[in-house]
């Protein structure tokens, strides 16, 4: 399998693309395999309370025969959970044959209380599995069961954790109109517990990727979204947040649509909440903001972004100060202007403080911040980055043990060799660079396993660190 | 060929035969063999004979030759054909792994190195059952198969640890991991009992022990690229058990043997590896663990002894140390200043010991040690890693660091004072970590650049170095006497010049010591000492300075060249051309006797070339006599012409083709130095010197073509009248430099001197093939850089042969064709001409073209008039930078010279001209197309040049 060079690779990432392949800027890249846990901030929103086993043995082993409904009222609401699952089954299925499902009657005979109330039950994930799919298949009635489905409170946990199942449940939802039936519950008396499971079942329905929400649901869903992010209660922040951030996950016109309703001054005011669970999603949404165009990511600095990213990058967990540099890498690729007022703001301090001693997962994005910043900014821009102290921590760096982290590292130095060589100054950064350990390091980059690593060490040694013996030195 | 008893029997014939010493025999057998790998059951011919021949030689040779077979043919290129059957395929996969396992290690080996090629191409997607197959065999519980299981998973997943990131390789890792990871963990517990069931029996450990190194191998590919879930989850499994091995010992596996590194010191290595990929990439993960690594790591290191099979662990287990230690959060596990004690006493001194092997390799193996010591390629030793180590310590704890070694150095020195002869080892030591306490940052240029404050390199050079290097017996203590001269050398930044004075005759008379070592750093540091730049740019040392050791520096330098084991040392002959580079005049009068043992030197080497940088050196200070020289009085060239030719002719003739391109060059320097004629003993040379076979090594082309340049430059008339019949020659080796991107510009060279120097009838016959040549490269690939020696070259001609000639020569070739270049050439392309004399060149020729060219006023190319100004006056540079050129250009050569010394006045006198000529058109043409900031300028260039257009 060739290894395609990283740079290009990254490079079709960005929306920038072909206007300047030296500028980087990075989306989130979500479509990747990943080998860790999954995000623990991430994951605890997609269920709550339930969990559901949705293994394709358990669904494909189905042996319950139909039932008549007067059997499927009295096993649901029997004692045993035996019968309580085989009701659940038979219900579900019933409810999802195509003509003239039994909506009401299921309805009248109170089932939906008796459904919500298996949702809880922990110790039992086929109860309520089958209960959660009953339910689903209730809401996507006509709108007025999808109503009598969202009154129920707790059922709205349900809808939230289908729709949190993936693309296709929430487009299910959304398609049997469950939006405006939540949208419709959010009012100034609405109360605050109730309030809170809205905002989270809203941003289960924004949530996933490939395809996104549609469009239209997006833009009903965006006003309230709004509205809420301007509440004081942290969890509804939190959820609001969230949801803005799976909607800036996107290309630009999706980050355009958030953009446009002018919440980012509230988002950047909200990178500063005590609670770390409203910061985290804050920051996702600008950090999704500031991959976007050069307009866009402006909007974000106008807002004083770089005044908040240098105490991020200070935070004590590690995950925001990576977060936070992915942002400031971003915001890197942009043009000198942009650069210029990342000097302005103090933030090079931070970025070379994590460069040095910053977690591994830190580092990498703040390399990139450096190699984006190097190949944007002016060659003023990058003496200054040097005197920073860059220079010394990205050397330092190149003994990581992550071949793309050093591949993006030989490209900053060579970029900085380049901004060196308008000075006329070649020779003396040749001799910073050893005097660092850069040429050591740089020589035994050379014996690297990776072929690009090695040919970008090998180049750069030819090119400007060392004096080729090919003429007479008189 | 079918699977059968005949074709077995008569491949085994031939493979018999490909192991045969002569060639005779063994070629036709290879080739036979070449020829028939592509038939269908080939592949599985060599495997039954792996596994079924009666004799062991040639099922290793089936073995082996299978392996290339795979490495030659199991990848599919797209376009190709496929060139091994489905069949084949199939049958080698579902066998390949039990036969693998079920052989002997030599051929267990090669079928595992033939797993993993097929394995790269066809793993997991073609060979989904491969892992499960393998990870089967876990429970065999035959620890012989285990280990060719785990042997070939490392050489499956080793790339891990190199490649980057991407979709593809983490879906293969992710598959890898669900049905890999926890076999493995099972395997890595069970085996770690066994070695406690089997702790009495030394065969059984070994065999477990090998089966742990694998294991812990494969943890450190399976966790490169990111942390794995199922890995993070089962930390504690791994990490107690990793833990539990790096404290240890079994008596029965340690090994005698001193040098090569036993099973315990490999398994326990790469545990240091695994504990610093957690710690560098997954601290926050690992950081419980952290604190017991560091304890565990060091207690390893304060009880493994000096023996070399220690070094790959030791220096492996600093290092942790040593990344470990700059961390912020990690401070406090050092901050003790009993820990750092400690850690300085235990850990750092003794590894910085002069250890016997050192002193072996200080004896008999100076080359090595020079590398080691002086060129840093020591990277893998434990003095490196020690001192990575003291630097490390010295970000948060410089002060009490620095406080702890002082008292050791004292203490050494002290040692070393009360019996030098049996202690000047604590000596060494002392200096070794002065050395690394004191250098923060270090240059070859420079030495050290920024030293620890708080250690004084003056009072230690004054009290303890200057004692070493004033020794009278150089030859005593030569360790101590190279750590001396080292330290001068690289503290050389930090020393008061005086010092440095003082130390100069010093180092001057080591160059006499036996030791090899020895003199070749007293040479090493007299040629940095050289190299210092003092205020003004000028050298630090200056040769009024030097004068009074003159002499004895030349005499012993060269002297030292005939010591046993220097006659080819580079760091010699480099002192002696940097000594010519420094003492310049003063050497003039040595250069006679001087001349002849260089060139005695050169006519040795040149039997056999095997150290270039003493060759390169050896030909700059070649170089430097005969400029040097010369410039005072230029008639000696002939005696240096005297002495080098028959060197020269003796390298020429045996093709020694490394001394080729400096012959050349050498030979171009004297011959530039002739005024204005060439010697026949040159013209006798000229012949040879346009052989084909000398211009297909590129190495040759530049000096090659300088020096024909400098035939051109003093000969052309001669060239022309003696030796016309060379003239096709010469242009064929403009031909096929033209023709080549890489080469074009140096044919350009070539082309402008011989318009510029060979008399224009001699070359009349060929001007228009000239263009032609050009024309056909010009229409197969247009480069930049091609376009722009184009360019000198057509106005070169033209301020050459004048404008007219250009032109007709143009439209000669094709009709309207001289418009087409105005156009299409020069016009769009001038701009992108660089180089002051490139730039007057052209500026000249376009005047010429502008002013001097009847079809330019009155044909239809009269369009491209004004264009072709404008064109002139917006090149970059035309504006203004001009009146720079005398300075500007000084060293190049500039053929147009002093005859236009402005070429802005030359086009205002060339439009005036030209205006007076056909009055009223010049201003109309100006004033209907050219631009108001081109116009300006050009009113500006008038006003200068005192005329006006009528």
């Amino acid at each position: 399998m060739p290894t395609k060079n990283v740079v290009d690779e990254r490079i079709s990432k960005f929306k920038n693309k072909g206007k300047d392949p030296a500028k980087l800027r990075e989306k989130r890249i979500s479509a990747c395999v990943e080998l860790r846990k999954a995000n623990k901030d991430e994951n605890f929103l997609k269920r709550r309370n339930i969990s559901v086993d949705l293994s394709s043995d358990y669904i494909s082993n189905e042996m319950v025969a139909s039932l008549a409904i007067e059997d499927i009222i009295k096993d649901v609401n029997s004692n045993c959970r035996e019968s309580q699952t085989q009701g659940c089954q038979a219900a579900r299925k019933l409810l999802s044959q195509e003509r003239n499902p039994p909506l009401k009657e299921i309805i009248a005979a109170g089932l939906l209380a008796r459904f919500v109330s298996f949702l809880s039950m922990d110790d039992e994930p086929n109860l309520q599995f089958e209960a959660a799919w009953a339910l689903t298949n209730i809401a996507s009635g006509t709108s007025w069961h999808t109503q009598q489905v969202v009154e129920h409170g707790a059922a709205v946990w349900a809808l939230g954790n289908i729709a949190g199942d993936g693309a296709a449940y929430r487009d299910i939802l959304i398609e049997c109109n469950v939006v405006p039936a939540l949208l419709a519950r959010i009012s100034p008396d609405t109360p605050v517990g109730y309030l809170r499971n809205l905002t989270w079942t809203l941003s289960n329905l924004c949530r996933n990727k490939n395809p996104f929400p549609p469009l239209s649901a997006v833009q009903r869903m965006l006003p309230s979204l709004i509205q809420l992010l301007h509440l004081s209660d942290k969890d509804i922040l939190s959820d609001a947040c969230w949801a803005i951030s799976y909607l800036s996950d996107g290309d630009n016109d999706r980050i355009d649509i958030v953009v446009r309703t002018g919440i980012v001054p509230r988002l950047v005011e909200l990178m500063s909440h005590e609670e770390i669970s409203v910061v985290t999603p804050a920051l996702r949404s600008i950090g999704n903001i500031v991959s976007g165009s050069d307009l866009q990511t402006q909007a974000a600095v106008d807002a004083e972004v770089l005044k908040v990213i240098p105490v991020l990058m200070r935070h004590q967990k590690p995950s925001v100060q990576k977060e936070a540099a992915w942002a400031l890498s971003n915001i890197a690729a942009g043009p000198c202007r942009q650069i210029q007022q990342l000097i302005t703001c103090g933030l090079l301090p931070p970025l070379v403080e994590q460069l040095r001693n910053g977690d591994f997962k830190t580092q990498r994005e703040a390399v990139w911040a450096v190699t984006n910043f190097t190949s944007g900014g002016t060659v003023e821009q990058v003496v200054h980055l040097v005197q920073s102290g860059a220079l010394e921590a990205i050397i330092n760096l190149l003994q990581v043990k992550d071949a793309k982290v050093i591949l993006v590292i030989l490209e900053a130095i060579n970029n900085i060799f380049m901004a060196a060589e308008k000075l006329g100054e070649t020779e003396k950064l040749s001799l910073l660079v050893e005097e660092l350990g850069g040429l050591d390091r740089v020589e035994m980059l050379q014996n690297h396993d990776n072929e690009l690593v090695y040919q970008a060490a090998h180049s750069l040694i030819e090119s400007t660190l060392v004096m080729v013996m090919s003429t007479f030195e008189f | 060929m079918e699977l059968n008893d005949a074709n077995l029997q008569s491949l085994t014939e031939f493979l018999r035969k490909t192991l045969d010493p002569d060639p005779a025999v063994r070629r036709p057998a290879e080739k036979f063999l070449e020829s028939v790998e592509g038939n269908q059951n080939y592949p599985l011919l060599l495997l039954t004979m792996l596994e079924k021949s009666q004799d062991q030689v040639i099922r290793v040779c089936a073995a082996v030759t299978f392996k290339n077979y795979i490495k030659r043919n199991w990848r599919i290129v797209e376009d190709e054909p496929n060139k091994v059957s489905d069949a084949d395929r199939t049958a080698i996969k579902a066998n390949i792994v039990n036969l693998m396992l079920s052989s002997p290690e030599q051929i267990q080996k090669q079928l595992s190195d033939a797993i993993s090629i097929i394995g790269r191409e066809d793993f997991p997607q073609k060979w989904p059952d491969l892992l499960t197959e393998m990870v089967n065999r876990f429970r065999s519980g035959d620890f012989h198969i285990i280990n060719g299981v785990l042997r070939t998973a490392h050489s499956l997943f080793k790339r891990y640890r190199h490649e980057f990131k991407s979709n593809e390789l983490w879906t293969e890792i992710k598959l890898v991991l669900d049905t890999f990871a926890l076999p493995l963990t099972e395997l890595f517990k069970a085996t770690i009992e066994l070695c406690q069931t089997h702790a009495t029996d030394v065969n059984a450990l070994k065999v477990l022990f090998s089966s742990l190194t694998l294991i812990s191998k494969l943890f450190y590919s399976l966790n490169f690229q990111d942390l794995p879930e199922f890995f993070e989850d089962n930390m504690e499994t791994w990490m107690t058990n990793f833990h539990g091995l790096l404290t240890l010992d079994n008596k029965l596996l340690q090994t005698n043997d001193e040098e090569e590194a036993g099973l315990l010191e490999l398994l326990k290595s790469q545990i240091c590896d695994n504990a610093a990929l957690y710690a560098q990439k997954y601290d926050e993960e690992f950081q419980p663990y952290l604190p017991r690594f560091v304890t565990a790591i060091w207690n390893l290191l304060v009880s493994t002894g000096q023996e070399v099979k220690y070094d790959l662990l030791v220096s492996n287990a600093i290092q942790f140390l040593a990344s470990v230690c700059e961390r912020p959060h990690y401070k406090h596990l050092f901050e003790d200043q009993n820990t750092l004690t400690s850690i300085c006493e235990k850990v750092i001194v003794p590894n910085m010991e002069f250890r016997s092997a050192d002193e072996e390799a200080f004896e008999d193996n100076s080359e090595e040690y020079i590398r080691r010591d002086l060129e840093g390629s020591d990277i893998d030793t434990r003095r490196r890693a020690a001192c990575d180590l003291v630097r490390g310590l010295c970000k948060f704890f410089e002060g009490p660091v620095t406080a702890i070694f002082s008292g050791y150095v004292n203490s050494m020195l002290g040692e070393y004072a009360k019996s030098p002869g049996q202690n000047w080892k604590h000596k060494d030591a002392a200096i070794y970590l002065v050395t690394s306490l004191a250098s923060k940052a270090q240059t070859q240029k420079h030495g050290i650049t920024q030293a620890n404050e708080l250690v004084d390199l003056n009072e230690f050079f004054v009290n303890h170095i200057l004692s070493d290097l004033k020794s009278p017996n150089v030859n005593e203590f030569p360790v101590l006497k190279a750590d001396a001269i080292k330290y001068v050398m690289i503290f050389r930044s930090q020393l008061p010049k005086e010092q440095l004075l003082q130390a100069v005759p010093l180092l001057i008379s080591h160059l006499q010591a036996e030791s090899t070592v020895e003199h070749t750093y007293a040479a090493h540091a007299l040629e940095r000492l050289f190299t210092m730049r003092g205020p003004n740019n000028s050298t630090l040392i200056t040769p009024a300075e030097m004068a009074p050791f003159t002499e004895q520096l030349l005499n012993n330098l060269f002297k030292a060249l005939a010591l046993p084991g220097s006659e080819e040392n580079e760091y010699i002959m480099k002192a002696i051309m940097r000594s010519f580079s420094l003492l310049q005049d003063a050497i003039v009068p040595y250069i006679p006797t001087l001349i002849g043992q260089l060139t005695h030197k050169l006519l040795l080497v040149s039997k056999n070339p095997s150290k270039p940088h003493f060759n390169h050196y050896l030909f700059e200070s070649l170089c430097l006599s005969v400029r040097i020289t010369c410039k005072a009085n230029p008639t000696t060239v002939s005696s240096f012409e005297e002495a080098l030719f028959p060197v020269f002719t003796e390298i020429l003739q045996n093709d020694v083709q490394e001394f080729l391109p400096y012959v050349f060059q050498v030979m171009s320097l004297l011959l530039e130095i002739h005024s204005n004629s060439i010697p026949s003993s040159y013209m006798a040379l000229f012949p040879h010197l346009l052989q084909p076979v000398l211009w297909e090594r590129t190495g040759n082309i530049p000096p090659l073509v300088r020096l024909l340049q400098a035939y051109l430059e003093k000969g052309g008339p001669s060239i022309a009248s003696s030796a016309a019949d060379k003239i096709p020659g010469l242009l064929g080796v403009f031909q096929k430099l033209i023709a080549s991107k890489a080469n074009d510009h140096q044919g350009f060279y070539l082309i402008n001197s011989i318009i510029e120097h060979m008399p224009a009838e001699s070359i009349t016959q060929y001007r228009k093939q000239i263009y032609i040549l050009l024309f056909q490269r010009l229409q197969g690939s247009k480069t930049t850089k091609f376009i722009k020696s184009f360019l000198v070259f057509i106005n070169l001609y033209c301020v050459k042969y004048g404008a007219i000639a250009l032109q007709e020569m143009f439209d000669s070739i094709q009709p309207k064709m001289f418009g087409m270049v105005l156009e299409k050439i020069i016009i769009p392309e001038v701009q992108k001409v660089s180089g002051p004399v490139e730039k007057k060149i052209c500026a000249v020729g376009i005047t010429k073209i502008l002013t001097e060219c009847p079809s330019m006023m009155d044909t239809e190319y009269t369009k491209l008039w004004t264009p072709l100004l404008q064109a002139l006056i917006d090149t970059p540079g035309y504006q203004t930078a001009f009146s720079q050129l005398a300075f500007a250009g000084k060293k190049e050569h500039d053929p147009i010279g002093d005859a236009v010394g402005n070429p802005k006045i030359l086009l205002a006198h060339s439009l005036h001209k030209l205006s007076t000529a056909c009055p009223g058109r010049v201003p109309s043409m100006l004033s209907t197309s050219l631009n108001a900031d081109a116009l300006q300028f050009l009113q500006g260039y008038l006003q200068a040049a005192t005329v006006q257009l009528v």
